[in-house]
């Protein structure tokens, strides 16, 4: 209650219109997933759990879904240690061009992913090395995109460390790998596990890749949205954002449940 | 300053070489990273620059090196081409600063919300807007500004226009839809940020008889603007490169540059054209990223 | 259906060794030799599992060729569909280039077609096809033309519109332009073929004939502020939400909207009868057991029973001569006969597509406004 209340109304006011700007699509969107009508409407002609259902049932969009989930999941944990690694090295080494190297790992945030697909599937083609139109060559592409996320979020956890923390478990007879495990990596965690959430959501919602990467039988989510929603406008596409939300507030309650145990272990 | 200092630490200390990994194989870490890099990032990006010089041939996507800047004088001969470059950058400043102003309240009141249950309810309001795929939050927001939309319709049966306003098919309709799409990106950029500011400062310039708005204004923007700067970069970025979002809330008639490079490339086939729009749209984001470093280095500059 | 999968039976004994061999070996070898030697006599054969890739469109038309097709032509066949609605399919055929077809199977427009064909040797030409295609003896004249694909559907073009909110009906191709309809009337962009052809029909109407682009000019200038979709689907969301009142379609697409309730009529162009055709191409370097299941997907959807299905389901019409309208559409007037045929305008692609990139850019140019 005293944080809430310390906070002025300006910002208050503000952060009320962020959240409506936010959720107002959400909301539109929910409801006419649980239209009782035949047809994408809105206002829904009534509730209904129809077609939630018949997402559970479409092959189309259920299957985009779970191969979103596998992509979104495999791509997590490979960007999530390769990254992690390589915040490591960038935050703790003194060679001059580090700088340009996180420069250039963070480059695909500000390639559009429609250039990057271009750029993957002409070298995939081009270079006969047999990725076009496969499930790796659209994994590393989804790798690309979301490894700067990972650096981004754990490297800033890294410059506010303190190494003498490690050098202290050293000199209690840690050995380097077992300190840094001990305590630079149970320190940055949050940032790690932030940063493969990150991962995950970035994977799980894109969409310009799959214009070019993407296959029969290796279309995700979002695609399939957007080719369904090409040909017909039907609530499916919209029951199946039903299911993206349930599962983001499903990881975060999980997760926070972590955390606040870790929090209560802590305190013990 | 801390950060200055734990840098200069760092240093001191790592040419001990004391902590971690030995120092003379700290590098193994990256090489995964780099290796993953230079052939699935740099190999393929430096083709396609290549591939905007060669003459182009329709359906042919292989760089034949036979330099010609025909592409580039066919983009920068026509207005229909080049205007779409300020078109672009012009919605994608006006969605990043639109995002900036929208999301820091937002991110100010998650970051200091510390009841566990309440800010974890306000992050998945955040995320679940973030997960909920852009397609189709796109879909809610045609419902919404369409010309027979919930707006547009209420406002004309309750007779206070005549005719719809012009809410989509437009430059406007596309900053909306940026600005829905990237404010995610911008609040969970902005809270650490904010969180990492120390309540001290706020206390210390309260009790030297600032008031809250000095406060907020002389303290705790200026310490923000870093990640403000941050997360307009990162909106910018997504702005301009969203081919669905300027293809939707547009109505494919908001000439931005991924509605090009995708017309040229998807439907006509013109690898090298659209290559070379690829390219420009690239350097687009380069300079952004240059225009940050320099406002970045200014305000930063100025605090310290 | 009993004595084609006794068929089935007995062929599959006798050739399941040699077709699997086939079809294993096939998987690492990407370049395959064009064989002209692939053919099909019209029987089911065990394709060994293999895999037909096929682009065609996605959504309900997918649901439901899935759901009429497929289960019993893989079953017949012994084979798998991988089927790919991520239009449009020309930038993947052009980036493998034509020894390397990402789909043995594709559906098109005809102006996307051409293009494909114009960029590389890809497709197998009519004269190779048609012997291996029994039921492709039936076929209209029209639906051979282009000599690379084979039409198997279509539909006429037509400007449909919502009766509850114009202010009166389109009765002419020129009742689009009327004043009380701007900013509420719509076509496509400019690389879908609908967008083409109503191009090149304004182009006819209004001007000497469909190569006088200046008149083609003027019109969509005329047109301004218009509505732009990209695709008929979209279009047809875009007039059910009251976005728009009417809009460039294809007839069938407007039938069904009316047959579910929508209330919408439609205006069936009479000045040029150009059509939506459903036109099947088969890649010439395919694989040559996804060729022959290919041959054999586009002899079953030619066959009368099979076809009937989608005509009911997407108010198709037939291209060959020994197929009836459905009842349904009998209802509305349409016959298949020599007679219903005349008339039919295939517009010319092919010199759009020599000046497509001064079109596109001209009207693109319009259309932003």
């Amino acid at each position: 209650m005293s944080d809430a209340a310390r906070l002025s109304w300006p910002i208050k006011i503000g952060a009320a219109m962020a959240l409506i700007v936010l959720l107002l699509p959400v909301v539109i969107v929910v409801l006419a997933g649980l239209n009782a009508g035949d047809y994408l409407t809105f206002p829904p002609q009534g509730l209904s759990l129809r077609w939630v259902i018949a997402f559970i049932q479409s092959e189309t969009f259920f299957d985009a879904y779970l191969f979103s989930l596998e992509l979104a999941a495999i791509t997590m944990v490979i960007s999530t240690i390769i990254g992690t690694m390589a915040s490591v090295y960038l935050a703790r080494t003194r060679f001059g061009g580090a700088k340009a190297m996180r420069g250039l790992f963070m480059s695909p945030i500000v390639l559009p992913g429609i250039v990057l697909g271009i750029a993957l599937y002409v070298f995939y083609v081009s270079t006969d090395i047999g990725l076009a139109r496969t499930f790796t060559g659209l994994l590393i592409g989804h790798v690309l995109v979301t490894c700067p996320f990972v650096i981004a979020t754990v490297t800033a956890s890294l410059v506010g460390f303190d190494p003498s923390l490690e050098e202290a478990a050293r000199s209690l007879g840690a050995g380097p790998l077992q300190a840094f495990r001990l305590v630079t990596l149970k320190i940055i965690s949050p940032a790690v596990s932030a940063g493969s959430i990150f991962a995950f959501i970035i994977s799980f919602g894109q969409f310009d890749l799959s214009l070019y990467l993407g296959a029969q039988n290796l279309t995700g989510l979002p695609y399939a949205m957007y080719i369904s929603l090409r040909y017909k406008f039907e609530p499916t596409a919209a029951a199946a954002g039903i299911f993206a939300i349930v599962l983001v507030v499903l990881s975060m309650v999980l997760s926070s449940r972590l955390i606040n145990l870790r929090k209560l272990v802590a305190r013990a | 300053m801390a950060v200055a200092g734990t840098a200069s630490q760092l240093t001191a200390r790592s040419r001990r070489g004391v902590f971690g990994f030995g120092w003379n194989r700290l590098w193994l870490l990256v090489v995964p990273m780099t290796l993953f890099f230079i052939v699935f990032f740099v190999l393929p990006v430096l083709s396609m620059f290549a591939l905007s010089l060669d003459k182009p041939a329709a359906g042919t996507v292989a760089a034949k090196g036979d330099f010609a800047l025909t592409n580039f004088i066919r983009f920068f001969s026509q207005p229909l081409y080049y205007e779409s470059i300020f078109r672009t950058v012009a919605i994608s400043i006006a969605s990043s600063v639109i995002a900036a102003v929208l999301g820091y309240p937002l991110a100010y009141l998650i970051a200091k919300t510390e009841h566990p249950g309440r800010n974890t309810f306000l992050m998945i309001l955040v995320l679940a807007s973030m997960q909920l795929d852009g397609v189709i939050r796109l879909y809610g927001l045609m419902v919404l500004l369409g010309d027979n939309g919930l707006i547009n319709g209420s406002l004309i049966r309750w007779h206070v226009i005549g005719s719809p306003l012009p809410l989509m098919y437009n430059v406007f309709g596309v900053i909306v839809g940026d600005v829905q799409i990237t404010l995610p990106f911008m609040v969970l950029s902005l809270i650490g940020v904010i969180r990492s500011i120390h309540p001290s400062l706020e206390e210390a310039a309260r009790s030297l008889g600032a008031s809250p708005g000095q406060t907020f204004r002389r303290v705790i923007l200026p310490l923000s603007m870093p990640g403000i700067l941050a997360g307009m970069l990162l909106v910018f970025a997504l702005a301009s490169s969203s081919y669905v979002v300027a293809a939707l809330m547009g109505g494919w008639k908001v000439w931005v540059l991924p509605v090009h490079i995708f017309q040229q490339v998807s439907n006509g086939g013109h690898w090298q054209f659209g290559a070379a729009i690829a390219t420009i749209l690239f350097v687009v984001n380069i300079s952004a990223i240059f225009v940050y470093q320099a406002v970045a280095a200014r305000t930063s500059g100025g605090r310290i | 259906m009993d004595d084609r999968s006794k068929a089935k039976l007995n062929r599959r004994t006798i050739l399941k060794g040699a077709v699997a061999a086939a079809a294993s070996t096939s998987v690492f070898n990407i370049n395959h030799a064009w064989s002209k030697d692939v053919l099909w006599d019209g029987k089911p054969f065990d394709a060994g599992g293999a895999q037909l890739h096929m682009a065609e469109w996605g959504g309900f038309w997918e649901e439901s060729v899935r759901k009429y097709l497929l289960p019993d032509f893989e079953k017949d066949f012994n084979c798998k569909i991988a089927w790919d609605s991520s239009f449009p399919w020309f930038p993947k055929f052009a980036a493998g280039g034509p020894k390397n077809p990402p789909f043995a199977l594709a559906n098109w427009n005809l102006a996307d077609m051409h293009k494909t064909a114009r960029a590389g040797d890809y497709f197998l030409p009519l004269d190779d096809v048609l012997p291996n295609i029994p039921n492709a003896a039936n076929l209209w004249d029209f639906a051979k033309v282009t000599g690379l694909g084979i039409t198997w559907a279509y539909g006429r073009y037509t400007f449909g519109y919502r009766t509850d909110l114009i202010d009166a009906p389109i009765k002419t191709f020129k009742d689009f332009w009327r004043p009380s309809l701007v900013g509420k009337r719509a076509t496509y962009v400019t690389v879908n073929e609908l967008q083409m052809t109503f191009f090149l029909t304004a182009c006819a109407v209004y001007g000497k004939d469909q190569y006088d682009t200046k008149a083609g000019y003027e019109a969509m200038k005329q047109l301004a502020p218009v509505k732009t979709s990209d695709f008929t689907g979209n279009m047809q969301a875009l007039l059910e939400r009251g976005e728009i009142q009417a809009c460039v379609q294809w007839d069938g697409e407007m039938w069904a909207m009316e047959d579910r309730g929508v209330k919408t009529a439609q205006y069936i162009w009479e000045e040029q009868k150009p059509l939506l055709t459903q036109t099947r191409t088969i890649s010439k370097y395919a694989d040559p057991v996804q060729k022959k299941l290919a041959f054999a997907l586009m002899d079953r959807t030619l066959d009368p029973k099979v076809f009937s299905k989608f005509a009911e389901l997407f108010y198709l019409r037939p291209t060959c001569k020994n197929m009836d309208v459905t009842p349904k559409m009998t209802a509305k007037g349409i016959t298949n006969t020599a007679d219903s045929i005349k008339g039919f305008w295939i517009p010319d692609y092919q010199k759009y597509l020599d000046h497509s990139d001064e079109i596109e850019e001209t009207v693109n140019g319009i259309f932003a406004g």
